[in-house]
């Protein structure tokens, strides 16, 4: 037989554990809809709902400078919910290139 | 002195930093360091001057090789170019870097061979930064015609932290601007390392895997984990971790390639290779892994530890740390000299002195070895650990990001671990899926519950009061 070190069969016994649990919370997700949600980052963790966002966690995400976040949430309060990220671009201070960068930060639900 | 290596190191650093804030002539340099060769010579027998005359010898080399650096050859590129022109070269040559597209843009290194003014035509040599204003799908070895203006970069600030500093330092001083695909010829032939170009169509084939089997966001971080390739990354993760302390679970660092080392020697193992042998293929797939990942500093540093150790292991010699820190560091340096002042290089070689240096001191303060091993006993080792790389970084974290994450050590105890699991997870997931596509599946729903775990703890964590202020 293979002579093998402690660390060896440890790692050995590591992959078998996670083969098992990846089996377990497979069949777990297809069984119920609800589990599916723990695989499945929600898009509020990589991105900030623009609608929903406040200008002082605007202001402390520093994506924008100050008076952008300001007229952001101004623009919001003027003409109601943003409908599409394009709509940034009406915002004084946001141009092509600032928006291509902006619309992988935002993201409308 | 058992670590005359390390400290011969640490005089090569302290001359590379004197040579940047002192203007001394590179021939002044040179004949100090004759009669300081002459003056070693001549104390051969007594030990300690003689260590005295290495130690400042160091000092010198390291001086001169920041200032071999900075002159540049003949027929360098950008002795051609004058300071403000509007004149339209041609430049042959091939990529020297792999792409980069972010915001529709595409940029990357290229090595000029050639260049044409008008009818006038000469060989040339030199790195130029182009920057297309569209994407292109283009590959690391393409030999390309190139059409534009060439531009010197703007300083932008003043200091070391200059964007002209910062270029030149990766050796290049000239910008070139593409607004046209007609501007870009393609040629026929392939240049660049064959070896280079294996590692990155290694790369893209064991993205594929990932991004095949698992969602976009869990693939961009696994990717970055894995492969080095933070690209994809979504800014807002990036930033969140940036405040919590822990961004750098996304580089790839010396866990990962002690992993690769192990998974690599443990499979050479099982199918019953030799030890020798064993060892030799395992520094190989090193060496791989360090291209696959872009050959980043913390990498290369990684990879230089693990060879030497892994030399030791074949020459039957123990590994002194300090001395395979050291060796790691002048291998980059010797490279390029400049590389000292990358943030990279300065976070990687920090935190795992200071993990070393502090480390085992505050076990043995705490008294930690009269625990029994257990969970107890790993909370406490992970909380030293983690506290001791961030007394490392602190300093250069605060003056370069501005920020201070008092929370990074609960942080680190919370998320280090996680993403461990996750990049054991992502090793397997990479080699099931390359060897055996029908095991894939198995670890690709672990690693996406591990990463949702992980990035809910990571916001939540630095919601805490005073978890993070900007100086």
């Amino acid at each position: 037989m293979l002579n093998f070190t402690p660390e060896e069969k440890r790692v050995i016994l590591f992959f078998l554990i996670i083969a098992f649990c990846g089996i377990t919370l497979n069949n777990l997700a297809k069984l119920n809809y609800r589990v599916k949600k723990l695989f499945c980052p929600p898009a509020n963790l990589a991105r900030i709902d623009l609608n929903k966002v406040s200008l002082e966690e605007l202001i402390k995400t520093r994506c924008l400078p100050v008076k952008t976040a300001q007229r952001i949430i101004v623009h919001r309060q003027e003409y109601g919910n943003f409908s599409s990220l394009e709509e940034l671009k009406e915002v004084k201070g946001i141009g092509e290139q600032r928006y291509e960068r902006l619309k992988e930060i935002f993201f409308i639900e | 002195m058992k670590r005359l290596f390390g400290l011969s190191v640490v005089f090569y650093c302290l001359g590379i930093i004197l040579v940047s804030f002192i203007r001394v002539n590179f021939w002044l340099i040179v004949v100090f360091g004759v009669i300081i060769s002459a003056a070693a010579g001549l104390n051969f027998r007594n030990n300690q001057v003689f260590t005295v005359w290495i130690f400042s010898l160091a000092l010198l080399l390291g001086a001169l090789s920041l200032k071999n650096t900075f002159a540049l050859p003949a027929c360098h590129i950008s002795n051609f170019i004058p300071y403000s022109n509007d004149a339209v070269y041609s430049l042959s040559g091939f990529i020297d870097s792999q792409p980069v597209t972010q915001n529709k843009r595409t940029a990357f290194i290229f090595r000029v061979q050639g260049a044409q003014l008008d009818n006038l035509k000469w060989d040339c040599c030199g790195k130029v930064l182009v920057k297309l204003d569209f994407p292109q799908d283009l590959n690391y070895a393409d030999s390309l015609m190139l059409q534009g203006v060439l531009r010197r970069p703007y300083g932008f600030s003043s200091g070391s932290r200059s964007y002209r500093k910062y270029l030149s330092r990766q050796g290049v001083y000239l910008l070139m601007r593409i607004k046209s695909s007609l501007q870009i010829i393609p040629q026929d032939e392939k240049s660049g390392n064959k070896l280079i170009i294996f590692a990155f169509w290694l790369r893209d084939k064991l993205e594929q895997v990932i991004q095949k089997y698992l969602p976009d966001l869990p693939a961009a971080i696994l990717s970055a984990m894995v492969l080095g390739q933070k690209s994809s990354v979504p800014w807002l993760v990036n930033n969140y971790m940036v405040k919590s302390g822990t961004v750098h679970i996304l580089v790839v660092s010396g866990f990962n390639v002690g992993v690769v080392a192990f998974i690599t020697s443990l499979l050479l193992k099982i199918i019953r290779i030799r030890r020798k042998q064993r060892i030799i293929l395992t520094i190989i797939c090193l060496l791989i892994y360090c291209l696959i990942t872009g050959a980043s500093n913390p990498v290369i540093r990684a990879t230089v530890m693990g060879v030497v150790f892994l030399s030791g292991h074949l020459l039957k010699r123990e590994a002194d740390i300090y001395n395979c820190l050291a060796c790691a560091a002048l291998f980059i340096l010797i490279i390029n000299p400049c590389q000292l002042f990358d943030l990279g290089f300065q976070l990687s070689f920090a935190s795992v002195l200071a993990i070393v240096s502090f480390y085992p001191r505050m076990k043995s303060f705490l008294r930690l070895d009269k625990y029994k091993p257990g969970p107890l006993r790993f909370i406490y080792e992970g909380c030293l650990v983690s506290l001791s790389a961030w007394l490392g970084t602190m300093g250069i974290i605060a003056y370069n990001f501005r920020i201070i994450s008092p929370v990074t050590v609960l942080a680190n105890i919370l998320i280090v671990p996680l993403s461990t699991l996750i990049t054991l997870c992502g090793f397997s997931l990479v080699l099931c899926g390359l060897f055996c596509p029908f095991l894939a599946g198995v670890f690709s729903t672990t690693i996406s519950f591990l990463v949702t775990l992980l990035l809910n703890i990571n916001s939540a964590v630095i919601k805490i009061p005073g978890a993070y202020f900007y100086l």
